[in-house]
């Protein structure tokens, strides 16, 4: 565990460097990053301007969907990053290399890159979070809080073992770049309560890509609107998710053909 | 005009190549729009309005702006960066053709079969969500028409200006990244500007990216008075042609820095 961590840090240390030497880059991705977020944030404040439920939600608790999106989504782009230079390193020969490496394929899959910028961006969320938190029209109490926490890990793990099948694709499928921009527009669909959607949105959701137990979850922990059986068909998920999506990972690696070598 | 030609035919085969891909994409597509088709449902569900838009009108909205964004947001122009930083663009240079002609060529081929692809996902869609749409007034229909092709040659401008950064630096991914979430935004392709009111919805009617999007479907839906409709249309010809001589000026200068780096 040790080992992965040095390595983890000097993988962030180049990406540090990296973003330092490209510094017009750095800055107008954050900016860009920034802009997105500011936007989206105000597209939802100007809703509540004209009325004051969104599915039975009040502003506050709505916007409390939306930053736990922020939280989840922007943590996996922090890192695993790496997931989405897989292909580039399959065409050009390199994951050949990354197999020889001395450290676990998988991991080096995923975390070969920190998003420096995601991370710095991490932080207005976390002090958003507190304070819309602070502003919701119900008690919150510690045991709310807790389970708001354990149910963000258990979605941190689905979404992690989203990205071993995705990249388990990409070794399998060459054509695939799309899967991952498919599984980020997917989870644009936790930004809001699920109860706006359809039911067969929200069995789709739920079920076969659980968006809704990653994002919705936890904030429903939180406003005490969670039923046990919700907690429990949480970590159900995360377990078939993670390991199947290990199983997943390993039957691709037996495929890989090292074509591009 | 043959070479053109054939370079959109081309594009044509090398998008249907990667079928499994271009199938993602549409998802990805269809995504979103059921992402704003139920906002809408759920905000107009007990009062059948929203702010000054009838449900109706909102759905309409949200369907053509799938549509337009399918034939305006392209994505060619923004390959011209990678190619001045890879050196790709000096076979341009050697070649008995126009770089910004053959890239809107490739443009125009991509944009014709996602509008083919954009038009049978609403189809479906609505039937499906049993969505009813508005109807335009019959006058509007040949200014919508000239307002979608100005604004499919205004963003494709707006976005090969901002990949010309890339004779200046190596870094345009990220000025480009700034700039596609400021357009996407920008140009009401979520949601209709108006309903933001006030100070923000006046700035951003000031830029030119509030007549790709927002600008058409207003006239379509009948939201702008028919005077202001031909000059809205002055403001946007306006635009397109300040960023064409833009792209002249940068091209020339850009010239001169390009050194053929990577060839």
């Amino acid at each position: 565990m040790r080992k992965y961590f040095r390595v983890w840090l000097q993988l962030s240390k180049c990406a540090i460097g990296s973003y330092l030497s490209n510094r017009l880059d750095a800055v107008t991705y954050l900016i860009g990053k920034l802009v997105r977020f500011a936007f989206f944030f105000l597209f939802l404040w100007t809703i509540f301007n004209y009325t004051d439920r969104l599915a039975s939600y009040g502003r506050y608790e709505a916007l409390f969907f939306f930053l736990t999106f922020n939280l989840i989504d922007v943590f996996a782009q922090a890192f695993l990053r790496g997931s989405y230079m897989l292909k580039i390193d399959i065409r050009t020969g390199w994951f050949d290399h990354a197999i020889a490496k001395p450290v676990n394929t998988l991991f080096w899959s995923l975390a070969r890159l920190t998003d420096i910028l995601d991370i710095l961006f991490l932080l207005p969320i976390i002090g958003l979070l507190v304070y819309v938190g602070m502003k919701l029209p119900i008690m919150i109490t510690l045991a709310n809080i807790v389970l708001y926490l354990l149910l963000l890990a258990t979605g941190l793990v689905i979404v992690v073992a989203l990205h071993i099948i995705t990249i388990a694709l990409t070794v399998l499928v060459f054509e695939s770049e799309n899967f991952i921009w498919l599984y980020r527009e997917s989870m644009t669909i936790g930004r809001l309560p699920p109860e706006i959607y359809s039911v067969g949105i929200r069995f789709v959701f739920t079920y076969l890509m659980p968006i809704i137990i990653i994002i919705a979850y936890p904030v429903k922990a939180l406003l005490g609107r969670l039923t046990a059986i919700g907690f429990l068909t949480a970590l159900i998920f995360m377990l078939v998710f993670f390991f199947g999506a290990l199983a997943f990972w390993r039957i691709s690696l037996k495929h890989y053909s090292s074509a591009s070598s | 005009m043959k070479k053109y030609w054939a370079i959109f035919k081309i594009s044509w085969q090398r998008q249907l190549t990667y079928r499994l891909n271009l199938l993602m994409g549409r998802l990805r597509n269809i995504i979103v729009l059921l992402l704003l088709y139920y906002v809408w449902l759920s905000l107009t569900l007990t009062s059948g309005k929203f702010s000054s838009y009838s449900q109706i009108e909102l759905f309409t909205y949200v369907f053509g702006a799938n549509l337009l964004r399918s034939v305006i947001f392209g994505s060619q122009s923004r390959q011209t960066a990678s190619e001045i930083n890879d050196g790709t663009f000096s076979i341009y240079l050697l070649r008995p053709l126009n770089h910004f002609g053959a890239v809107f060529a490739r443009e125009l081929a991509e944009r014709s079969l996602y509008l083919f692809f954009a038009v049978i996902e609403t189809l479906v869609l609505a039937f499906l969500l049993g969505v009813k749409f508005a109807a335009p007034a019959p006058a509007t229909l040949s200014p919508i028409i000239l307002c979608v092709l100005l604004s499919l040659c205004l963003y494709f401008v707006l976005s090969y200006l901002v990949s010309m950064l890339a004779f200046w630096t190596r870094e345009a991914d990220g000025p480009r990244f700034l700039f596609e979430w400021l357009l996407e935004f920008s140009s009401g392709a979520y949601f209709p500007l108006d309903i933001l009111r006030g100070l923000i919805f006046t700035a951003l009617s000031c830029l030119p990216f509030f007549y790709l999007i927002y600008f058409p479907l207003s006239i379509y839906l009948g939201k702008i008075a028919h005077g202001r409709i031909w000059l809205g249309l002055g403001i946007e010809t306006a635009w397109l042609a300040l960023s064409l001589w833009l792209i002249y000026v940068v091209w020339r200068r850009g010239l001169k820095k390009f050194t053929g780096e990577g060839i």
